[in-house]
């Protein structure tokens, strides 16, 4: 595999071979002389009511095109957001003159469209119809019939598309990371919710049209089949009676960066893949000195092309996506983002964050190579080439140089700038703009699948904090993960697989007696653990300190009980004895009224799947948590009330022994509010040293 | 190749009343591969393109998602073009590269800046000759397609609907199985079976090659010949030919998407090949339904009655057979069922009434708007050329196919509603949201 730069030499030696019929395919061809660019520019005109139109013949095709552009400022509609879209919605459905199915049936009937929105609009038909596409579309964006019945029906389908959008991850990790990166009360960072669509109401939509869709800072494009002596009589005609307004001006928030690199997570329950984008704001504009380092920057990064550092990395070397890029555009109004992003697989989350941000370190602390920087220029010549095939190109450029204050000669200069820009340029734009040391990290997926390794991502010898967010960018605590049951997983089915993997119902319903002895250490203190149960329900608790003698003493004898710390004596109160009389001593299970038990969810214990029951009793619901693999009972949770204030009391089951053929847990941990009780069991006997005399 | 000077402004000299017309010349190399060349001096950019005849449909039952896997393992690398060089190559001579696969051919293409149309013959001919297939290659491509799929179908709302569609609509034809396939069945394949199958079918007489846009057609025929024919010709390859008895019964199927709330009702139908006339008519039968707000469908459901967020009818046109398919998701309360009455009411209407005059010549206006869009950039007419030569078997209709819509008749659009949209011969899927798991 060879792949080799042409010199003249096999130039020369390949014409021969052409001759020759034999051709050495291992020699790439070079390319020919580069082709020469000219940059036209298109003729304009002004309103008087500050239309500005611009016109790009082009007689290839019959058939015209019209682009209107509103240059309004982004703004913040607060509680009312979705206004401007909803007025987008309301535009193009006829006149005030011209019914809308008329109107829909002329458009479709020329074979035209007319589409029109908040910023403005676009149109197209067969150059023979230009007068009246003209006349259609001026009509129907200066004279809008804003009536409650179109209203009330955009209004449903706004509420309807809101709804549709909820499940989807894309939308709602992109709705997060413009609130978070922008902030709420930023133009950018607001979102449409159903609170904000149902507070619009149609004088709204007529207020929102009369302040923004004026002519003063509006461009109208014409290109195509069309001369512009007929263009400008045409547009002056249907156009003039637009009337001036003035948009109003707001100032825009400023967005803030945060101090220290974090993640943003939001739970999705039913991910295959995360979506990962890692952004910080920065100021970019067009007609900044770094703009062409920092395009060619983002390009080397993660510019759409397999070549990028992000794609070479988590799609072509470790498969992990079908694609990873980086975006950093301009923005004249406002700040912009630069975001780094992806979607992968859950299982791969983790690893996928670890390796966008290495790649951004890679860029802001090496040099980038001559021969990638030689690349890359290539392909911003290559594409501006591909760019002349089109005559919007060059209405593009004019539009751009208007609306962003360039010099006229921005487009005739763009190549010699790109073609200017250093390898020392990109390192330090790539510190300016890429900010790898103040970035949120906002994760799209399925916390049960991905969380508990993202809280172990190291960067910079430290963990970075998960901080974790609802669908609409609020602050939420963590959620706890429950994974969808497998199929035939009944409250019935997990009890008897508990049964069988501890001996069998029928062996452990004929227990008579269980003896326990062993350790609990209670705040650091290790005191000596003896439990007796007599079957049906009689049990006996002893703590003794090795020093003290008997600490604590808890039984009840099937009737009654107390229980006794050191010199006081208290009884079991009714309600405990009730409870108490009840449970089966030995194993709760076998006294369980199964319809009260109901099966939850599966969620995890100490890593590994659990099965969750709920058991429903007179007080306080128990729920109980069996392992999926084992069978064996892992945990039970309940809430007490203890000294006025409600405490959760769960206890975690291990290392289960067999003794005579049943398996016992020989660890107990309780938690109980803020203290932990830890129960190691040494010895167990069954059905023997155990008298009705223990009991009292 | 000659230096190029473009002016924007040339394009201010008036056109020829022929200019719409795309002119083109076509042979045959000694080894079966198809050439043709379209000349366009107008922009200094070229196109380079090979489409093969093999698609999904060419599968074999137990590997589907071959054909696809294919059109990302011949970017590997081939003998002269080094492991995940491809890209770069075309990148830094300023050029843009896809490819992309359907049920019944892979299409790739670069486009280069004028002076670079070499290039990219040598690497279509690489690429044809011998692309590098290794089991590095295989594993690497591997992951990256189950991730497409995660991407396009798994967590994409309403991304499952095409494949539940084709698996009710196709029991014997292979178009009853996706472009994408079976990750199963791509992660059971060998080395041999994929080496196997480039031998098969990337062989020059199964394929066509466009080149389009600033070229010299003398030049570019000896580019061509130095590249492309010392390619061994292959064995002949054997088409898809499997019949499909006819619905006569309709069936109905069932699909929970977890992606989405707002559930779907789709109803479809087998249709004939889209070489047919009737698939013609077919489309016009679509573009009166659903085609724009003053078609029959959005006026009725999303305008006056309310009942639909969204509604539409349209063919997916394919080389053995078609699809037709409506579409609706429901608006409010609307219950699927009730959005399935009202299409098949405008359906019948269409099978009984005649479209009024205004209708038809709506119709020909439509078409011809089409017509005049489809050949306005350099990519879009080679791909246009190489699916008329390949897959319809006549590369003139790049120009007269609006010459077939011109002679469809009112009384053939009705006559063709009336044998192809029954009730009795269609499927139909409610597609659903994912039920939530009791708590």
């Amino acid at each position: 595999m060879k792949t080799k730069i042409l010199s003249l030499l096999a130039l020369v030696f390949m014409t021969i071979t052409t001759l020759q019929a034999q051709v050495d395919r291992s020699i790439q061809p070079a390319p020919g002389p580069a082709p020469k660019i000219n940059i036209g520019k298109p003729q304009s005109f002004i309103l008087s009511n500050g239309l500005k139109v611009m016109v790009v013949e082009n007689h290839k095709l019959p058939r015209v095109s019209l682009n209107l552009r509103l240059d309004n400022p982004p703004v913040v509609d607060g509680d009312k957001a979705g206004v401007s879209d909803l007025t987008g919605a309301m535009l193009g459905k006829g006149s005030k003159t011209i019914t809308k199915d008329v109107f829909n049936e002329e458009v479709d009937y020329m074979g035209a469209s007319i589409n029109l929105g908040a910023g403005g609009g676009f149109a197209t038909s067969l150059s023979k119809y230009f007068n009246r596409l003209v006349a259609l579309m001026a009509d129907t964006a200066i004279n809008p019939n804003f009536t409650q019945e179109e209203f009330d029906k955009e209004k449903e389908k706004s509420l309807e598309n809101i709804k549709s959008e909820e499940k989807n991850i894309k939308s709602v990790s992109r709705r997060v990371k413009n609130l978070l990166a922008y902030g709420k009360n930023h133009p950018y960072g607001e979102y449409v919710s159903k609170e904000t669509i149902t507070n619009v109401t149609l004088a709204d939509v007529n207020k929102h049209y009369q302040n923004y869709f004026v002519p003063d800072n509006a461009y109208l494009v014409v290109i195509g089949d069309v001369k512009f002596d007929e263009v400008k009589e045409v547009i002056t005609e249907h156009f003039s009676n637009w009337r001036k307004g003035l948009a109003p001006s707001i100032s825009i928030p400023n967005a803030k960066n945060v101090q220290f690199t974090q993640v943003n997570f939001i739970d999705m329950p039913d991910a295959v893949q995360s979506e990962i984008t890692v952004v910080n704001s920065v100021d970019f504009k067009m007609n900044d000195s770094d703009y062409h380092a920092a395009l060619i920057a983002n390009k080397i990064l993660g510019g759409g092309s397999l070549e990028s550092m992000l794609n070479q990395n988590l799609r072509e070397a470790h498969g992990w996506t079908y694609g990873a890029g980086s975006s950093l555009r301009p923005n004249k109004d406002t700040q912009s983002l630069f975001t780094a992003s992806t979607s992968v697989r859950n299982a791969v989350t983790d690893s996928a964050v670890v390796e966008i941000l290495n790649e951004i370190n890679h860029i802001r602390t090496k040099e980038i190579s001559a021969e990638k920087l030689k690349d890359i220029k290539a392909q911003y010549l290559g594409s501006f080439v591909l760019a002349m095939e089109k005559p919007e190109t060059i209405s593009r450029y004019a539009l751009n140089i208007e609306l962003n204050k360039l010099p006229a000669n921005y487009y005739e200069t763009f190549l010699e700038k790109i073609n200017a820009v250093t390898i020392a340029d990109v390192k330090r734009v790539a510190n300016k703009y890429f900010l790898s040391n103040n970035s949120r990290i906002i994760i799209a997926g399925k916390g049960s699948d991905v969380v508990e390794n993202l809280e172990k991502i190291m960067y910079n010898g430290k963990k970075i904090p998960v901080k974790y967010f609802d669908k609409y960018g609020n602050p939420t605590t963590k959620p706890i993960f429950s994974k969808p049951l497998p199929k035939g997983i009944t409250a019935q089915s997990v009890i008897d697989t508990y049964f069988k993997a501890i001996g069998g119902k029928n062996v452990v319903s004929k227990i008579k007696t269980l003896g326990f002895s062993g350790n609990m250490n209670i705040m650091g203190q290790s005191m000596g653990l003896s439990i007796n149960k007599m079957n049906p329900n009689k049990r006996a608790m002893i703590l003794t300190h090795p020093q003290a003698g008997v600490v604590m003493k808890q039984v009840f004898d099937g009737e009654a009980g107390y229980m006794m710390q050191g010199p006081n004596k208290r009884p079991m109160s009714a309600e405990d004895i009730a409870e108490a009389k009840n449970k089966n001593v030995m194993f709760e299970e076998l006294s369980l009224d199964m319809s009260k038990v109901t099966l939850e969810s599966m969620t995890s214990v100490k890593g590994e799947d659990a099965y969750k029951l709920k058991v429903t009793g007179s007080g306080e619901p128990e729920y109980r948590y069996y392992s999926a693999k084992s069978g064996y009972l892992v945990k039970t949770e309940t809430t007490k009330e203890a000294q006025g204030q409600k405490m959760t009391i769960s206890t975690e089951y291990g290392n289960y022994t067999p003794t005579s053929g049943i398996q016992f847990p020989f660890s107990m941990t309780t938690k109980q509010g803020p203290q932990t009780f830890g129960m190691i069991i040494k010895k167990a006997t069954v059905n023997e040293g155990v008298t009705e005399a223990d009991f009292k | 190749m000659k230096k190029s000077i473009i002016y924007l402004a040339s394009l201010l000299l008036p056109v020829s009343i022929m200019a719409q017309k795309v002119t083109f010349e076509e042979y045959d190399l000694d080894n079966g591969l198809h050439v043709v060349l379209h000349q366009d001096n107008a922009a200094p950019v070229v196109t380079t393109s090979v489409m093969y005849h093999v698609g999904a449909k060419d599968e074999n039952p137990e590997r589907t998602g071959f054909a696809h896997f294919f059109e990302h393992l011949l970017f590997e690398g081939t003998e002269n073009i080094g492991r995940g060089k491809w890209m770069g190559i075309v990148s830094s001579n300023g050029g843009k590269v896809n490819a992309n696969t359907s049920d019944d051919r892979t299409y790739y293409y670069e486009v280069f800046p004028s002076n670079n149309l070499e290039l990219g013959l040598w690497m279509e001919s690489e690429r044809m000759l011998h692309p590098v297939i290794e089991k590095i290659g295989v594993d690497t491509q591997n992951e990256v397609v189950k991730e497409e799929k995660r991407l396009r179908v798994d967590n994409s709302p309403y991304g499952s609907f095409q494949a539940e569609i084709k698996k009710l609509l196709f029991s014997k034809h292979p178009y009853r199985w996706t472009t994408i396939g079976s990750m199963d069945h791509l992660d059971a394949a060998t080395l041999e079976e994929f080496q196997a199958f480039n031998k098969k079918f990337y062989v020059p007489n199964n394929a066509v090659l466009v080149v389009a846009g600033d070229l010299n057609i003398n030049k570019t025929k000896k580019m061509v010949e130095k590249y492309f024919g010392s390619i061994p010709k292959g064995k002949p390859v054997p088409r898809v030919s499997v019949k499909e008895n006819p619905i006569l019964t309709e069936k109905k199927g069932k699909y929970n998407d977890p992606n989405i709330q707002i559930p779907a009702i789709i109803t479809a139908y087998r249709t004939p090949s889209m070489k047919s006339r009737d698939a013609y008519i077919l489309n016009m039968v679509s573009t009166v339904l659903s085609d724009g707000k003053s078609s029959r469908l959005y006026k009725k459901l999303v305008d006056e009655k309310k009942m639909a967020l969204q509604v539409g009818a349209f063919g997916q046109n394919l080389e053995d057979y078609g699809m037709y398919m409506t579409f609706g998701m429901p608006l409010g309360d609307t219950k699927l069922e009730d959005l399935v009455k009202e299409i098949d009411e405008e359906i019948v209407k269409i099978q009984t009434e005649l479209i009024t005059d205004r209708e038809f010549e709506k119709l020909q206006n439509k078409y011809e708007n089409q017509f005049v869009n489809a050949n306005s950039s350099i990519e879009g007419i080679a791909h246009s050329l190489a699916t008329y030569y390949l897959l319809y078997g006549d590369i003139n209709l790049i120009n007269n196919e609006i010459d077939i819509y011109k002679s469809i008749t009112k009384e053939e659009i009705r006559a063709i509603a009336k044998k192809y949209l029954n009730p009795n011969q269609r499927v139909q899927l409610e597609y659903l949201p994912k039920e939530e798991t009791k708590k």
